[in-house]
């Protein structure tokens, strides 16, 4: 299994690593640090620059090193300088022709520029990627560096609805949880579904209804030691939904790309900002009829 | 779950980064332009709406109907520096042009005032730029809500520094952030640049056959004619302009390496280039001076209050309605040349960082938008606030701005000259082909600037030269020139202070064609 991390040599990239390298050793993956560089053939208005080409490629072959330098000795990982129309194609044709399984990008800093990147690229990678993509929140890094001994992911929360997908997303996750040999929690969504808000008693009936059947399913297909556990998410709004639940550190959160959507909207839209800004953990998003490639099934 | 895979020994200093192989396109498109594509960036980058309306009305001001006498010469010796410039690129192709070259031909000292004039040059062509563009965007609206009135607030020096700032940082953001625009959109726009010029230049003919020119003067051949321009220090000051029109153009002849197609398509290139632009040139300055005369009447371009921006004044009595179309394309033009200009201080700046003569800031490449962004944004400010001053301080900001550049450019395209000469001194004789290239094109066209530069230098501090701003007496393009040059000596001293290592040789070694360290110029790092 390799995972793609999207590196940029900014606070982002920096985050995205060092979520790739949280993931890898709880699956035991290895990393492919993938630096993009903008593409010569798009057209310009002046003439390419052989020498200022040249001194690009060498600063980004030192980022990339450095970030080599930072991927503690249990972690296998190696290093691609790529170039293409821009990050998201880049990502895409590396974790294409590398058969990569998750593709870990960094949550942009806060500032109008920065979060329409975020969104940008995500979009652009939810859009076409066949893998999940996860996205690393601000803070990542220092996370990971407050762990010496060597951080791994340590619960599985999925974000559950009843809509297309949700069924392989469930199972994604109960791959994962089995594979880690780490507590799953499931939350459903299902009240947060209807249109009036979770106030109304007959839409909590359903959703708990709901929270136990994918438990009962979940704990069917999982061994007796791994924890599962079911929450029922309410608010009316998505913050609040988010805030409301507990967070542990160090645990990532699965949730598929079509339940954050509402149809003609983008998948990556300002839901799926608001959830990631209010969300204190990383946020692997499955990409409807993705391949699950999280872990691997055997 | 699998266990993690032994993780082999790695070599820090070399790591595994796969820059070949399957996973990576060459970076460098090879053969990615085509001769139409770079026939389109080399007129993109000489910008020729907004060049003849910076430019003509100065150089009339110094030779009168002789312009396009002028503008044929001024050819020569860009071209006899252009063929040096490419011999130096294709040997050591470098970020930091000028400024590397020299440093290897000459050392330090001379490599760190060529980088410098560079900058200085195209810092002023910015600020210029950004003027033309604020006169025309005002122009634009006036056209649009026919309210004369808006056209005139171009004048209101703070309304005029204001705008030109904003204009400044819509560029600076787009260096910065490094945008393009999409191959169409630049075709489109090339082409509507041209069309709107001749078009321009048939409809002031058409005046002058209808008989309602402002000041019909009829076409001699006597204005082809160099020799018959009344002095040599009107000779000297128009060809220093005219070196002004053309430049941008040698970027054409340094393309080999990513245009497609044949060996000779860069040849192709950059002939069509300036066939198309001498005509164009041409074919304009006959127009104009036969529509509207070398008078000081209200139109004519003889008149000191229009002569920084003729295209300003007389699209409108020329087209009438169809002015607007001159503001679109001088606008375009200039969005356009704002644009790839900004990326040569900034690139020359990184260089400069990158070889320890400028604080390694300047080397910082964006980790995002991978642009020297440091180094932009310091171009933008200083630029700026010079355009700024010089709005205030000066009674033609334009025209003293075109002239000042004129002297910077013969400075360091001179030096540049000079340094391919020298640092090529081994193999003058090895071939006709190095004899032609590498000796005799550039020791000429070297030796034109360096006298151009000269005369500019010392025919400027009268106070009656050029726009005749001046302050106390004393012209102010030598004021500016000589600023230009002092700040650079005084700070290229507190560089030797700070960064003794560069002017002791260490970063970047002076030397010559074929030596050991040329491959540390054509390799940084």
């Amino acid at each position: 299994m390799r995972y793609i991390v999207g590196y940029t040599d900014t606070p982002a990239g920096r985050d995205a690593l060092a979520l790739g390298i949280r993931i890898a050793r709880t699956t035991g993956a290895r990393l492919d640090i993938v630096l993009v560089l903008a593409n010569e053939e798009r057209p310009t208005i002046t003439p390419a620059d052989p020498g200022y080409e040249r001194f690009l490629r060498e600063t980004a072959e030192r980022w990339l090193a450095e970030a080599l330098d930072a991927v503690p000795a249990d972690i296998t990982a190696k290093t691609h300088l790529v170039y293409d129309e821009s990050f998201a194609e880049g990502l895409l044709e590396a974790s294409r022709i590398l058969e990569g399984g998750l593709i870990i990008i960094g949550a942009a800093r806060g500032g109008l520029l920065g979060r329409f990147t975020l969104g940008s690229v995500a979009n652009t990678l939810l859009h076409s990627a066949v893998v999940p993509v996860a996205l690393a929140p601000v803070g990542s890094r220092d996370l990971l560096e407050a762990q010496p001994t060597g951080g791994t992911v340590s619960r599985i929360t999925c974000a559950i609805g009843t809509r297309a997908g949700a069924h392989q997303l469930l199972d994604a996750a109960i791959v994962v949880a089995k594979n880690a040999v780490i507590p799953l929690r499931l939350v459903s969504l299902v009240a947060l579904d209807q249109p009036e808000g979770a106030e109304h008693p007959e839409a909590t009936a359903r959703a708990e209804s709901h929270a136990a059947e994918v438990l009962a399913y979940a704990t069917e297909h999982l061994p007796k030691d791994i924890d599962v556990t079911t929450e029922i998410a309410s608010g009316t709004r998505i913050e609040d939904a988010v805030s409301n639940l507990e967070w542990k550190p160090a645990e990532i959160v699965l949730v598929g790309s079509s339940r954050l959507a509402t149809p003609k909207h983008l998948f990556l839209g300002s839901t799926a900002a608001k959830m990631l800004r209010e969300l204190p953990v990383p946020m692997v998003v499955v990409p409807r009829d993705s391949v699950l490639t999280l872990g691997d099934p055997t | 779950m699998t266990p993690p895979e032994t993780t082999p020994p790695r070599d820090v200093a070399h790591p595994e980064t796969t820059a070949t192989g399957a996973l990576s396109k060459k970076g460098l498109g090879a053969g990615t332009v085509g001769l139409i594509g770079a026939i389109v960036i080399g007129i993109s980058c000489i910008a020729p709406a907004y060049t003849l309306t910076g430019a003509l009305g100065p150089t009339v001001a110094e030779v009168g109907t002789h312009v396009p006498a002028i503008f044929l010469v001024g050819f020569i010796p860009m071209l006899l520096v252009a063929f040096g410039y490419r011999e130096l690129n294709s040997r050591m192709p470098d970020s930091g042009t000028s400024f590397t070259w020299a440093t290897r031909a000459f050392g330090p000292w001379v490599g760190w005032m060529a980088g410098w004039g560079l900058i200085a040059a195209t810092i002023v062509v910015l600020s210029n730029l950004a003027g033309i563009a604020v006169d025309f965007f005002y122009l634009m609206l006036s056209q649009i809500f026919q309210n004369p009135d808006i056209a005139g607030l171009t004048s209101n020096p703070f309304i005029n520094v204001i705008t030109c700032l904003a204009f400044m940082l819509g560029a600076t953001l787009i260096s910065y952030r490094d945008m393009q625009t999409t191959q169409k959109l630049q075709y489109v726009l090339v082409g509507f640049q041209l069309l709107v010029m001749v078009l321009f230049g048939i409809v002031a003919f058409a005046h002058v056959a209808g008989g309602d020119a402002f000041d019909a003067l009829p076409i001699s051949l006597d204005w082809f004619n160099p020799f018959a321009v009344g002095s040599f220090s009107a000779f000297a000051a128009g060809l220093s302009l005219s070196i002004f029109i053309f430049w941008g153009w040698d970027v054409t002849l340094t393309m080999s390496e990513e245009t497609k197609g044949s060996s000779s398509t860069p040849g192709k290139a950059a002939t069509a280039t300036v066939i198309i632009i001498v005509v164009l040139y041409l074919f304009l300055s006959v127009a104009l001076i036969n529509y509207a005369g070398v008078g000081d009447g209200e139109f004519g371009l003889g008149n000191e209050d229009i002569q920084g921006n003729v295209f300003f004044s007389l699209a409108g009595p020329i087209l009438g309605p169809l002015a607007i179309l001159v503001s679109i394309a001088v606008l375009s033009s200039s969005a356009a040349s704002l644009q790839s200009t900004f990326v040569s201080p900034a690139r020359t700046l990184l260089a400069m960082g990158h070889y320890g003569a400028l604080s390694p800031k300047f080397s910082k490449v964006h980790p995002k938008f991978f642009t020297p962004g440091y180094a932009t944004i310091v171009s933008s400010v200083v630029a700026s606030v010079f355009y700024a001053v010089m709005r205030f301080i000066s009674e033609d900001v334009l025209w003293d701005t075109i002239t000042t550049l004129g002297m910077m450019i013969c400075f360091y395209y001179g030096l540049t000259a000079f340094a391919c000469v020298w640092y090529f001194r081994k193999q003058w004789f090895s071939s006709a082909r190095n004899f032609f290239f590498q000796f005799f094109s550039p020791l000429v066209g070297g030796l034109i600037l360096g006298v151009l530069f000269f005369t500019t230098i010392i025919e400027s501090a009268d106070p009656d030269y050029g726009s005749g701003s001046n302050i106390g007496g004393v012209g102010l393009v030598f004021i500016l020139g000589m600023i230009i040059i002092v700040a650079g000596i005084v700070i290229m001293l507190i560089q030797a202070k700070l960064r003794p290592d560069f002017f002791r040789n260490k970063t970047l070694a002076r030397g010559i064609a074929g030596d050991a360290n040329e491959a540390d110029a054509a390799l940084p790092e």
